[in-house]
């Protein structure tokens, strides 16, 4: 059961996202986005991971794809010109992720990784809050100042004179 | 990236010719910059009748249910622009009854008229409710009229020499009941929008209309007034009876939609205060000088003006001594508001020239005559 | 003794009787979505000819009066007929994305509902995270909002998309401060949880705990379910009709449903998070259902959105913008210190 769970979510998210990189029409690419990320939230939700699996939806779905929907709109269809999804360096662009592969082949089969017999279905709101506010409340407080600063990078950017 | 490399597309939006905003059909074309308007071009024309020329064919008589059609809004005060002109052509003495009975109607429809304002600016607005409260009462108005002369739009109430019908013996309870519920039914529509704080929001600084501005578009009527200028035919160039009266003329001061909107409800106070000390006064006697059907006014031409409920409407009639007139020129208050339109409201959201469509009170046929 | 979570935990025993677990898991599934598809139908039919209603009272008419009584059958009517029309497309909308907008629009509505307690064991699944489940899930409507503007083809539908999307980003973010003060002061996000922690009496009911917080709370709700004052993706005399000027037929009535199923489902979060959602208001009038309390306590929030909107104006979009992010989140932002404190003080 678990595991054919496991491979629909597994096929969803592939192929959502090999249309995301292929579509022509861009609109449909960042729906295509949504889709993934959704099937992303549906893999840590069979993890039991419920927390991670909301937030997964509504950062990613919620926020993130829709500001970039929102750019789509503007730019693409408000305008009317059209947004290319190919740009005309098809050479680096083919060895980047060729060596990509390969770091990532190398680097998944040196990794030992830890098989956990079962999934603990205990809550994980609490555990996660735990763990963020002492052991790593450092790590928190530097992202939360990163992304403060890019907030105000992007307001002196956009901002009018 | 330097901000001049951060560069916003343009584009366009037809707004009408069918549009629930446009009262009617205008058509707006729109360039906008995200939702704010950089450019605003009215097409016109969608409803010309080319009245001005039937009333080159029609005898001086014939004419008057044609000036119903100018402002089926006002059509009293339509009515009352022509006869005006053609009484002066042809030098016709109006009985003191008529002209009574006359500045009543015109009155009563004045305040009917910018009921009809204030529903479909609230409705602009978003606000839903006015709209029924502000029909209930022109409903009473309406009804005088229909007892009247038996139409509820296009009256036909006005001829040249005096008026059509005596009003019937249960029209004077009728209308003072109106006038001693009207003033607190007014008080109930600025409970709803003079104070609420998004109202204010959505009218304050808006589509600023400077003084300088108004005068180089001959913009007229409360839309004048609502900059600040002191100007009303009635007491500039008091016609009709109107000298006898007493009446304010209540102005605005920044020429915002706001100010706009509290001169045109003020507007609907004092004409109350109008009607009730004609129908205080109201003479007994004729109604109507006789005047032959193939009437001839001597040849001439004539200019008059009167203050409708949209602003100034003028005729300017040249006879050449036939039945018909020979030449006829009808001015009309929206057809000059309208010309604001593109000056005041750029740089504004979409929001806001819905706002500013609705402030200044263009009624369509108006503008296309 | 009229409490219906019995009767679904007896069905549930008279399944496993004689039948293997998967597939009673699978039946009860069925069972209660077609349960909860159901009661939302007839409730947003209900809720049509209410606000109907509502607003024709308010506005010194009768509203429908002829299809049944005092016109209640007057939403089956109008469903009936819109069933019948004709499904109109534009020749150059976006044929796939124009199809499933409207379906998506109607399943984030009801995907709500998974969480949401009706009463004393009436919830299909009590989820841990049950609050943040029904935030994150709400946001599809967003998606397909903004997916009927793109696919329309249409300029006016576009600008309706794109001006829900800025909103909806925008007022969810005071919405979920505001929602983490009861969360707080519950130590849960379960709904069932949230809703035990205020039992006893209406005094234990978090709005007078946080008064700021259901302030900010029902504000930006009024924005998420798109109603006036905050109604401007659909602003009729601006937009015309916003991102579903192009819909007839069912399309338009699925997108329809959808925002009276969302007002009741905003006015349901409202009353799970302060009111103590299925709770009495004191505990000896225990003996009416649970379910009778939540229905009435939420149909009554529904009915002041509906008296907002036929009472104010519109506001402007980016005065709405400034209303979100100027003073609502930083009201939002004391609503939580003030909780904060709160509890460390009265622990």
């Amino acid at each position: 059961m678990g595991l054919a769970v496991f491979y629909i979510l597994a096929a969803v998210i592939l192929v959502s996202a090999l249309f995301v990189v292929t579509l022509r029409n861009i609109f449909h690419s960042a729906l295509m986005l949504i889709v993934c990320f959704f099937g992303v939230a549906g893999l840590y939700a069979s993890l039991n991971a419920d927390f991670l699996a909301a937030v997964q939806v509504l950062i990613y779905v919620g926020a993130v794809t829709i500001l970039i929907i929102f750019a789509v709109m503007v730019t693409h269809q408000l305008s009317g010109k059209k947004i290319r999804q190919y740009n005309d360096q098809p050479v680096p662009a083919g060895l980047i992720i060729i060596s990509l592969f390969l770091l990532f082949v190398v680097s998944l089969s040196k990794t030992g990784f830890e098989v956990v017999k079962s999934i603990s279905s205990s809550p994980t709101v609490e555990g996660i809050g735990k763990a963020l506010m002492t052991s790593y409340v450092l790590p928190f407080e530097v992202v939360s100042i990163v992304l403060l600063v890019a907030l105000i990078g992007a307001i002196v950017i956009a901002r009018k004179d | 990236m330097t901000v001049k490399e951060l560069k916003t597309e343009e584009f366009m939006v037809n707004m009408g010719p069918q549009h629930p905003s446009t009262h009617g059909v205008c058509k707006l074309v729109i360039k906008m910059d995200g939702e704010e308007i950089k450019e605003i071009t009215p097409h016109v024309g969608f409803l010309h009748r080319s009245i001005e020329k039937i009333g080159e064919n029609r005898t001086y008589a014939q004419f008057v249910p044609y000036t119903d059609r100018i402002d089926y809004v006002a059509s009293m005060n339509a009515n009352h622009a022509y006869v005006i002109a053609a009484e002066k052509l042809g030098g016709v003495e109006v009985p003191e009854r008529a002209e009574y009975l006359r500045v009543i109607m015109a009155e009563l429809n004045r305040i009917a008229s910018h009921l009809v304002w204030l529903a479909t600016f609230a409705i602009d607005l978003g606000a839903v409710t006015p709209f029924l409260y502000a029909f209930r009462e022109r409903e009473m108005i309406l009804d005088l009229f229909e007892m009247t002369c038996g139409q509820r739009l296009t009256y036909n109430y006005m001829c040249i020499g005096g008026v059509n019908w005596d009003i019937p013996k249960e029209f004077e309870p009728k209308l003072r009941e109106f006038l001693k519920i009207f003033p607190s039914r007014v008080d109930d529509y600025e409970d709803l929008l003079t104070n609420n704080p998004i109202f204010l929001y959505r009218t304050k600084n808006i589509g600023i209309l400077s003084k300088e501005t108004a005068f180089e578009y001959s913009v007229s009527g409360p839309s004048l007034r609502g900059s600040g200028v002191k100007w009303d035919i009635r007491k500039a160039e008091s016609y009709s009876i109107y000298d006898r009266f007493d009446f304010d003329i209540p102005v605005g001061y920044n020429g915002d939609a706001w100010d706009r909107y509290r001169v045109r409800m003020r507007e609907m106070r004092e004409s109350a205060k109008i009607v009730q000390q004609a129908i205080d006064g109201l003479p007994g006697g004729d109604i109507q000088t006789k005047v032959p059907r193939t009437w001839k006014p001597p040849e001439g031409e004539v200019f008059t003006r009167i203050e409708a409920p949209r602003g100034e409407m003028a005729y300017h009639i040249v006879s050449d001594g036939s039945t018909k007139p020979y030449r006829m020129k009808i001015r009309t208050a929206s057809f000059c508001n309208l010309q604001v339109l593109p000056i005041i409201g750029i740089n504004h959201l979409i929001a806001d020239l819905v706002a500013i469509f609705g402030s200044l009170d263009i009624i369509l046929p108006e503008v296309d005559r | 003794m009229f409490e219906l979570g019995g009767i679904f935990e007896a069905i549930g025993k008279w399944l496993n009787g004689f039948l293997p677990p998967v597939w009673v898991t699978i039946i009860s599934a069925v069972i209660t979505g077609l349960a909860v598809l159901g009661f939302l139908s007839l409730l947003a039919l209900f809720l049509v000819w209410w606000e109907r209603k509502i607003s024709a009272h308010m506005q010194q008419r009768y509203g429908p009066m002829r299809t049944g009584w005092h016109g209640v059958l007057q939403t089956i009517a109008d469903g009936v007929k819109l069933l019948q029309k004709e499904d109109l497309m534009p020749k150059d909308a976006d044929r796939i994305v124009y199809f499933w907008a409207p379906i998506i629009c109607f399943g984030a509505a009801f995907m709500a509902y998974l969480v949401v307690p009706f009463g004393k064991g009436i919830i299909v699944q009590d989820l841990n995270i049950g609050i943040l489940y029904i935030i994150a899930i709400t946001t599809f409507t967003v998606v397909s909002l903004l997916m009927a503007g793109w696919a329309s083809n249409n300029k006016w539908a576009l600008l309706g998309g794109m001006r829900s999307a800025a909103q909806i980003i925008s007022y969810e973010v005071p919405l979920s401060l505001a929602i983490v003060g009861a969360v707080m002061l519950a130590q849960t996000l379960s709904m069932n949880g949230i809703v035990s922690a205020q039992a006893g009496g209406f005094w234990h009911w978090y709005v007078f705990r946080e008064p700021l917080g259901f302030l900010v709370y029902y504000i930006a709700a009024t924005a998420e379910a798109n109603r006036t004052p905050f109604d401007i993706p659909e602003a009729e005399q601006e937009l015309v009709a916003g991102f579903n000027i192009e819909y007839s037929g069912m399309k338009f009535a699925m997108f329809f449903l959808a925002e009276f199923v969302n007002m009741f489902t905003v006015s349901a979060i409202a009353v799970t998070l302060f009111f103590g959602g299925w709770q009495p208001l004191f505990s000896f009038l225990g003996f009416i259902p649970s379910w009778v309390w939540f229905m009435g306590k939420s149909l009554v929030s529904v009915f002041v959105l509906m008296w907002f909107r036929w009472t104010y104006p519109r506001i402007r979009v980016d005065q709405l913008m400034n209303f979100a992010w100027k003073f609502l989140l930083p009201l939002a932002f004391l609503n939580i210190i003030l909780v904060g404190f709160g509890i460390v003080v009265f622990k």
